[in-house]
């Protein structure tokens, strides 16, 4: 057979599938695709500890957000409020149970799921423990990235607001300020936590580890 | 450089020597080699369910509106054409781009990539990769306009005025789900350059 480890000098681009040489590149600078721009990889040696500090604030605005009210109304002095509670009362009160059901794996399981897995992974990782248990949280993030939907709840929010700003009052609530905090820290983490790097630095600090 | 013979595991995203011999992963040992005509089939299978899930999801009404005891419901088009007319033009093309524009485009893109797989096209392949990462990221876009239906159930829910979701809704949440796992289950190997002859028909 063929040398594995000089596969690991290869790259695969994810956009255009283009095979690249991975070149060594300096601390702080990033590798983009030749094709396409895509960013391929970056030197970051602080990545972990960044990402850690990012993890642990977008955890506590994420609960944050699921525990208070998102929006208030006020029609005529009629009131409602939008929490998550609220939510699926009403989708269970009109016995919309597959809408639901979605809802709550799209909008709260994963991303409290991808949330919680990141932070264990980047604990151990920096520990340098546990090195099964962060190989199968890196896969498991691999399988929920696509599932979360909560930047989409998040713009969903804004277009039912401007459908009601006509007709009531509108008061934002801790919890909306909340869901702007955890996108930000999103799109921050999703931009700068490179899976690439993070096996790279498995394989630096536990070696191969197989199944079993 | 010329990328015929590694394949990039879409987990771990290492690079693997694409072969018979090669059946999973050599980091994250995710299966790599399942059958290129099974991952076509499936692709084909879900993305059918979706299309025929289009059509219940556009025909029933997403929302209904309760004002005083009587009830008007609306579909997605008519939701759209109605907010339309109320001069909501920027929320109007959001949902229209959402629902409508969004949904079809990510069936076609699929259609041309299993098209692709088996006959030769004129774009390259690199467009088709481009095509398939576009396919992907796109997808759960198509949700915003059963989010909103969910939201304004939750606020205009007064003993007078309601506002509940329709069937319409759950046949498009439906609908988005088969089409993302429709395009998750299309195996990027199946891109393939025809000009070279190589045809998934003939690896197993
Ligand atoms: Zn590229
Ligand atoms: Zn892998």
């Amino acid at each position: 057979m063929i040398k594995e480890h000089e596969l690991d000098k290869l790259i695969i681009c994810k956009k255009c599938h283009t095979l690249h040489e991975k070149v060594l590149i300096a601390e702080n600078e990033k590798a983009f695709c030749s094709e396409c721009n895509v960013l391929l990889y970056h030197n970051d040696s602080d990545m972990l500890d960044k990402m850690l500090a990012l993890v642990i604030t977008a955890s506590i605005s994420l609960f944050v957000a699921f525990q208070f009210t998102v929006v208030s109304i006020n029609i005529q002095g009629m009131e409602k409020s939008l929490t998550l509670t609220s939510l699926f009362m009403v989708l269970a009160e009109h016995k919309q149970y597959i809408v639901g059901i979605m809802f709550l794996f799209l909008i709260v399981i994963f991303p409290i799921v991808i949330i919680f897995a990141t932070f264990l992974l980047l604990f151990f990782m920096k520990i340098e423990k546990a090195g099964y248990l962060t190989k199968r949280l890196l896969i498991l993030l691999a399988h929920l990235k696509p599932w979360s939907m909560i930047d989409i709840f998040f713009i969903s929010l804004l277009v039912a607001m401007v459908k009601l700003f006509d007709i009531a009052n509108i008061e934002l609530g801790v919890a909306f300020l909340a869901f702007v905090l955890t996108l930000m820290l999103d799109i921050l983490i999703t931009k700068s936590l490179s899976f690439h790097q993070l096996w790279e630095i498995h394989h630096q600090i536990y070696g191969s580890i197989d199944e079993e | 450089m010329k990328n015929e013979h590694y394949i990039r595991c879409h987990i771990c995203e290492t690079v693997n020597y694409d072969n018979s011999l090669t059946s999973e992963c050599r980091r994250c040992h995710s299966k790599i080699s399942s059958s290129l005509h099974d991952s076509y089939t499936k692709t084909l299978a879900l993305l059918i369910t979706a299309i025929i899930l289009y059509i219940p999801a556009n025909l029933y009404p997403i929302l209904t509106t309760k004002q005083f005891g009587v009830n008007s419901e609306s579909t997605i088009i008519e939701g759209i054409i109605h907010l339309w007319e109320l001069g909501s033009y920027p929320i109007a093309i959001i949902i229209l781009i959402a629902s409508v524009v969004v949904p079809i485009l990510k069936f076609l893109l699929i259609i041309y990539l299993l098209v692709a797989a088996k006959y030769k096209t004129r774009s390259t392949l690199l467009d088709k990769h481009k095509i398939f990462y576009i396919t992907e990221s796109i997808g759960p876009w198509s949700m915003v306009d059963v989010f909103v239906v969910i939201i304004l159930s939750v606020l205009i829910n007064f003993t007078g005025v309601r506002i509940y979701p329709g069937i319409g809704a759950t046949a498009f949440a439906l609908m988005v789900f088969f089409t993302m796992l429709s395009a998750l289950s299309f195996d990027t190997r199946l891109i393939i350059n025809h000009e070279k002859g190589k045809n998934f028909h003939a690896s197993k």
